[in-house]
């Protein structure tokens, strides 16, 4: 465990902390861990029971399904500032759907989600912020997912003359 | 002499009397870039034509392929950075392009051109600038890159954001390094990655979050499939980036050229010859028109 | 033979049987003489010799989807109205080998010898002619122009014909092109029962006329044929308001006319064909069996082919919708801005020869009536 004022100068890079109160501030920040990890470093895995939230500090870590036959797939990685395990936060969501596994060496700040959403349950105000930047994350995920599913550099599915 | 000079500044290999009449050329190189991707390195077969035709990056010829026809094909490169050769990447999507992949060394290629307008280089000179492309967006943006990097000092931070499918389809790998070290920011992304692959997964348009932008010195080039270029825009307009230093080089049905044929307009620009590179600024009013 | 002087600018009566010593000596000087003729119960355009071959005594009807010749029984040999064809079929050909490409050890070109065609053009009418300088500003620009285009106009003999009975599908007063010619023109005949008043437009014009047995036409003549000319411009009913395009039409690309003309046009491509100012055209190559020669062809295209606006990955305009947009919002609305006139002359051939009766006119009213709503 990191001393707090190394956790708290950590967690000031992040734009979305310098919006909080500091009453709010110290409140998240007590939960947080700070983990430096090596490339291959695996969070976590497609089914586990696991209750932390994200943000990547520096690095990268990347999300990934299972696919047979095609493998370990990609699908998205999370780049300084990024939030990955945001499903914990939600009430609900237990199960990793995805894995996580740094893929550089990275640094990281988690946080205990259930403290988290204890937290936001019994203040209501910063129960707000929190769920408004998740929606944030959400959307800006959705945005993305979207365009992969659109698939635009595939060819084209007929074949015509030129 | 068979050129015309229609733009003193821009010697052309066009017939001036005799109507889609190409200039052979004969191919020097072939590079299979990937999978269904291959370029094409050309020289004209008239020396005095291959010594004095000239382009700018952005525009296209009409390469023709004998009993095939023709189709429109940006330059893939400048020709500093190519010996002087005439560079076309191609994608294969049709009967045509999948001609022109299967042709060797020594066979010979019709162009006319240079056609179209070119990327602003001297514009946006002193400003930032951001090339987002993906694909096949990437080569009409090669030739640029090259320019740029040789005048690097008349342009501030210079950000390449490139896309692809799979990291199999990236194209120009070879040449990431150099661009990095001649003081490009290279940021690359696939739509998905595989087990080997530590680099980004994600889409081009998503990085204008992960970097600020000065939107009074900052232009955008951009280059790819539709969709792409679309959020790119919507990305760099919700950052206040003036439509107007906000560049797209579009793709219609291209037939002569010459805007003789009326296959390529898009409202009241014929796309082969008002474009394809076009200010955002003026296509604003016609680009989300849906079917236009 | 007289020795009077008939000079440019005036006007002669000439008895009609004049006309074909006049078309005889065309011919002697190298001319085509190509002019009107009854065919499949329509008018075609093709090679006149004389009177004999010109349509006598018919007389047209036209409404939209319908074109129909009836006998007037008068001494007329233009009383008609121009069927489908156009003069645009000449200067533009529908189909044009531009050259061959042969295998012999490796590629070579045989150029496509374009046999020097010096067409003499036999009863334009004031909207034809409009559309032949419509597209003088697209197949010679200084950016571009047109070598086939070029060869064929330069040496054009134009001899025009003022209509006197306009058909209901005719609008060209509202596009300021007709029914009366104003220049443009060789020489521009006025038929009268009894002559032709023939008004001289050029030295070429002139030359032929002084050859002829001719007179100068008398006040009756001179009279009765300002009074047709005047009949026949307010016989036209049929009106195009364009006082307000081209923004009425390109900025209301979202009204929901479009749609509900998209469920009647059947993208047949028959308005493009027969109008007299579309250009697009299409490139072809076709390959003889061996895969040793090829023949690179240019053919008319039309924007409502489903393949017009192919591009990779899809079409841009795959709905008819889209394409009579395309087609309606360039005609009457971009090309303004590309080469300093509207598209249409208001012959009215669009309208006659859709076989769903759409009218551009009742098209252009009804967007402007939703967008005034």
């Amino acid at each position: 465990m990191l001393p707090l004022d190394e956790i708290h100068s950590a967690l000031h890079k992040v734009p979305w902390f310098n919006g909080l109160t500091v009453e709010h501030f110290n409140k998240i920040a007590s939960l947080a861990r700070l983990r430096q990890v090596k490339a291959g470093t695996i969070f976590f895995r497609e089914g586990d029971r696991q209750d932390y939230v994200y943000i990547v500090l520096e690095g990268r870590v990347s999300l990934d399904i299972f696919v047979p036959h095609h493998g370990k797939v990609r699908f998205y990685t999370a780049e300084p500032y990024d939030v990955f395990g945001w499903s914990s936060v939600t009430p609900g969501m237990r199960q990793r759907t995805a894995g996580a596994e740094a893929v550089l060496e990275s640094t990281v700040a988690c946080f205990d989600a259930e403290s988290l959403r204890q937290l936001a349950e019994n203040d209501h105000d910063f129960g707000y912020l929190l769920m408004r930047r998740l929606a944030n994350v959400v959307a800006s995920r959705l945005m993305v997912t979207r365009l992969q599913l659109i698939d635009m550099f595939a060819g084209p599915v007929e074949t015509v003359n030129d | 002499m068979t050129i015309l000079q229609q733009n003193p500044s821009l010697p052309t290999a066009v017939y001036p009397d005799k109507l889609l009449l190409p200039l052979w050329a004969e191919i020097v190189r072939v590079i299979p870039e990937a999978e269904g991707v291959t370029t094409l390195q050309l020289k004209f077969v008239d020396p005095q034509v291959q010594e004095l035709y000239h382009f700018e990056p952005g525009q296209f010829n009409m390469l023709y392929i004998p009993g095939c026809g023709e189709a429109a094909i940006s330059m893939s490169s400048d020709r500093e950075s190519a010996a002087g050769l005439i560079v076309h990447t191609i994608r294969q999507i049709g009967n045509l392009t999948r001609a022109a992949a299967r042709l060797k060394i020594g066979d010979l290629v019709g162009i006319r051109g240079p056609f179209g307008t070119s990327w602003p280089l001297e514009t946006i000179q002193g400003m930032d600038v951001v090339i987002a492309c993906g694909g096949i967006g990437l080569p009409p943006l090669r030739g640029a890159i090259n320019k740029i990097i040789r005048d690097r000092t008349r342009y501030g931070k210079v950000t390449l954001l490139y896309g692809a499918r799979t990291p199999r389809d990236l194209l120009y790998q070879s040449e990431y390094e150099t661009w990095q070290k001649a003081g490009l920011d290279l940021q690359v992304t696939v739509d998905r990655g595989d087990e080997n692959w530590t680099g980004r997964v994600g889409v081009v348009p998503m990085w204008f979050y992960h970097f600020k932008v000065d939107p009074h010195k900052t232009a955008v080039l951009t280059c790819g499939p539709e969709i792409m270029m679309r959020f790119v825009i919507y990305e760099a307009l919700a950052r206040r980036i003036p439509p107007a230093n906000i560049y797209i080089s579009l793709e219609r049905n291209m037939k002569c050229g010459q805007g003789a044929c009326g296959h390529c307009q898009q409202g009241p620009y014929f796309i082969c010859k008002d474009g394809p590179i076009f200010p955002f600024s003026t296509l604003e009013n016609i680009f989300n028109v849906e079917e236009y | 033979m007289t020795d009077k002087n008939p000079t440019i600018g005036s006007s002669v009566s000439l008895p009609k049987s004049e006309l074909d010593n006049l078309l005889a000596n065309l011919r002697k000087m190298g001319f085509q003489t190509i002019g009107p003729c009854l065919q499949d119960e329509s008018i075609v355009y093709k090679g006149v010799q004389g009177l004999k071959d010109l349509p006598q005594g018919i007389q047209s009807e036209q409404l939209p989807s319908s074109y129909r010749l009836i006998q007037s029984g008068k001494p007329r040999y233009f009383d008609f109205i121009p069927g489908s064809h156009s003069w645009k079929q000449l200067l533009f050909p529908p189909r044009h080998t531009l050259f061959t490409v042969v295998k012999d050890g490796s590629w070579q070109f045989k150029e496509n010898e374009d046999q020097e065609q010096s067409y003499a053009l036999i009863g334009v009418r004031a909207c034809e002619l409009a559309a032949i300088h419509v597209q003088d500003k697209v197949f010679l620009r200084s950016d571009f122009s047109d070598p086939v285009y070029r060869k064929r106009r330069e040496g054009l003999f134009i001899l025009a014909v003022n209509c006197l009975d306009p058909d209901a599908t005719c609008f060209c007063t509202s596009m300021g092109t007709g029914p009366k010619h104003t220049t443009g023109f060789d020489l521009c005949i006025t038929e009268l029962d009894e002559v032709f008043l023939v008004e001289i437009g050029s030295e070429l014009g002139r030359s032929l006329i002084a050859d002829r047995n001719f007179d100068f036409p008398s006040a009756f003549v001179q009279t009765a044929a300002n009074q047709a000319i005047e009949h026949a411009n307010e016989s036209i009913l049929r009106r195009l308001d364009t006082s307000d395009l081209p923004g009425l039409l390109m900025e209301n690309l979202d009204a929901d006319q479009w749609t509900d003309v998209g469920k009647r046009c059947l993208a047949c491509a028959n308005c493009t064909q027969v109008c007299p100012t579309c250009f697009c055209w299409d490139a072809t190559d076709r390959v003889d069996i061996l895969g040793k020669s090829s023949v690179r062809e240019r053919i008319w295209d039309s924007c409502f082919n489903p393949k017009f606006s192919y591009v990779v990955g899809g079409n841009t305009r795959p709905n008819i919708r889209s394409r009579y947009r395309q087609w309606l919002t360039h005609k009457l609305g971009a090309w303004q801005g590309q080469f300093g006139v509207l598209g249409c002359v208001g012959c009215g051939r669009c309208i006659t020869w859709c076989p769903a009766g759409i009218d551009l006119t009742a098209e252009v009213e009804a967007i402007r009536a939703e967008v005034k709503a």
